[in-house]
């Protein structure tokens, strides 16, 4: 079912990821992703696995539910692999030359080093951010991170509202679709056979009404909204205010010395020549 | 007096090995008749739902069998396709699933499936608008420009034109006006007449269910509690109360003549009969006078 698709949902929780100040949490994500990027040596990725494993350990989210989330995506990590294995030209002799065959020492490294970016980049940003982050405290760290931006007329008040509707909305449609395609497959619908023309006309029964709820939906949401009074985001107030504690502190000083950590055993690697 | 679809020993897990996993029915056994009209009944969240999505396979039970006519319905899934053709089921909110161009062609959405030549499609498009009340004017109109109530009746025509032998209903007259509420129900018998169908309506009205079904099912926290007749059941105010429910009003206000010292019959659960009975006691009464 379309509901199972764990990847981007939030899990609610009371573990110390849990309880990060949000605004803490997009800032570490970002300094993770580069901490990524900088990564160059055997030594590296294997400081970063481990950090991503406390990462896990740490948000207390079955690891069963992680691998779990990352099977859409499966089809991409094997791809990228085949073609780092296959065209990554290397300095030496190939290892394998069969016809036009040729892997080298290197593409096997290269394709190692990519799943391995692959996978803690999906399980590291979902663990920081989606898995452990409700969608609202998640826009409202959006909000308060981009609110200088406002002196340069940038809407982010309304930006942030985008968000949080759309995210807030996000499993309503979903699970709508499930129940238009129980309701259509009840009349004999057949998503999965036929010609691949067949099977986007088959689509129609569910569209029409997914877009005509979705509008119904948008309007009682406006008509509400007015209601309340809604008239953006010029002098509103709020009942939650983000405060930093020192355990926000205290992961940023860990973000930190994490990707120091990466660039000094990038350069301990290269200088003992054992590079790749 | 035949079972026509049996449930056996079915569970059912929904989201399994997840943090939301969630048990929506727990060993569940129940049997509905054949031609006979069946109330399912239940606190919200009870499982009623996920029980009638089983019936026609929709929902695959993790463990158990769904029985039609004797025959496991995932003996062979490739035939589930005739299945559902075979036990019609109007979800909640059915109006919410319409996609057509005119209200015909939305009716005809089922039997096209079914792969119905064009004339016996139109004679059921039409059939089945006649058992809901649509009138033929309506049939050429947008599906999007009917009433609510309009609606509700143009999405279970397009179950009853597959005319299917088990017909289900998820609470087919959930947020209608009494009259809208009476129009379908009614719909709903003449059918089961016509083509002596078997029928399964989930409510949450435990008068409608006083007044049209002869079976009824209770269910409560993923398990089928009590099965009988309105009779048996609306007997047991008590364990309703219990589980959330409750019995007819009519009930009720018998119960209580009864608490208040007259002795009139408290298993009364349609005005019609109540009305005898209180001529009867107020007969009686003026002869002793
Ligand atoms: N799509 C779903 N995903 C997860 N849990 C669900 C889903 N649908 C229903 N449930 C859960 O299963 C249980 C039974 O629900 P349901 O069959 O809809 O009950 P009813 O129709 O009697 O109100 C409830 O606890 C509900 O929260
Ligand atoms: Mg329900």
């Amino acid at each position: 079912m379309l509901k199972d698709i764990t990847l981007g949902q939030y899990f609610p929780g009371n573990s110390i990821l849990h309880r990060l100040d949000p605004r803490v949490k997009i800032v570490l994500t970002v300094l993770y992703i580069v901490a990524l990027f900088l990564a160059k040596s055997m030594l590296s990725f294997v400081f970063i696995l481990c950090v991503t494993v406390l990462l896990v350990l740490l948000s207390r989210i079955n690891l069963r539910v992680i691998l779990k989330g990352m099977k859409p995506i499966l089809f991409i990590m094997v791809f990228t692999m085949i073609l780092n294995l296959f065209f990554t030209r290397g300095e030496g002799e190939p290892l394998v030359h069969v016809a036009f065959v040729r892997i080298y020492r290197e593409g096997i490294t290269t394709a190692v080093y990519m799943l391995v970016r692959i996978v803690c980049l999906l399980a590291g940003t979902s663990i920081l951010l989606t898995y452990t982050t409700s969608p609202i405290t998640l826009t409202d760290g959006i909000e308060q991170l981009l609110a200088p931006l406002s002196v340069l007329h940038v809407p982010v008040h309304e930006f942030a509202m985008m968000m949080t509707i759309a995210l807030r909305f996000i499993p309503t449609l979903i699970e709508e679709t499930d129940k238009i395609m129980s309701a259509q497959k009840a009349r004999g619908a057949d998503f999965t056979s036929g010609s691949l023309l067949h099977r986007v006309r088959a689509l129609i029964p569910i569209l029409i009404p997914l877009f005509v709820s979705a509008f119904r939906r948008a309007d009682e949401l406006a008509i509400a909204m007015e209601c309340r009074c809604y008239r953006g985001g010029a002098g509103r107030t709020r009942m939650n205010r983000l405060h930093m504690h020192i355990r926000d502190y205290g992961a940023l000083v860990c973000m930190v010395l994490f990707g120091a950590g990466i660039v000094v055993l990038n350069i301990y690697t290269s200088r003992i020549g054992y590079g790749l | 007096m035949s079972t026509k679809l049996e449930v056996k020993n079915v569970s059912y897990e929904y989201s399994p090995n997840t943090p939301f996993a969630a048990s929506a029915l727990t060993d569940v056994s129940c049997a509905f008749e054949a031609g006979m009209i069946t109330g399912l009944i239940g606190h919200t969240g009870s499982g009623k739902s996920t029980l009638v999505q089983m019936l026609n396979g929709l929902l695959r039970p993790v463990s158990g069998q769904i029985l039609l006519d004797g025959r496991d319905i995932w003996e062979n899934p490739k035939q589930l396709s005739r299945v559902r053709y075979r036990v019609g089921l109007v979800f909640q909110y059915p109006e919410y699933q319409l996609f057509e161009e005119t209200v015909s062609a939305d009716i005809a959405y089922g039997p096209k499936n079914m792969g119905l030549d064009g004339a016996e499609i139109d004679a059921r498009v039409r059939e089945a608008a006649e058992f809901v009340g649509l009138e033929a004017d309506l049939l050429d109109k947008s599906p999007f420009e009917l009433s609510g109530g309009q609606k509700r009746r143009v999405a279970i025509a397009g179950i009853l034109a597959m005319r299917p032998e088990v017909l289900v209903l998820d609470e087919p007259a959930a947020g209608l006006d009494p009259i809208g509420r009476e129009t379908i129900f009614d719909a709903v018998r003449a059918y089961q007449q016509a083509r002596e169908a078997t029928v399964i309506i989930v409510s949450h009205s435990m008068e409608d269910m006083a007044k049209y079904a002869e079976r009824l099912v209770v269910m409560s926290e993923s398990r089928v509690i009590l099965a009988g007749t309105p009779d048996e059941i609306f007997r047991r105010a008590d364990l309703l109360c219990s589980i959330g429910l409750d019995v007819p009003q009519i009930t009720r206000t018998m119960m209580r003549l009864s608490e208040l010292g007259l002795p009139c019959r408290t298993d009364i659960f349609t005005i019609e009969a109540a009305k005898e009975e209180i001529l009867r006691l107020w007969g009686k009464e003026r002869e002793n006078a």
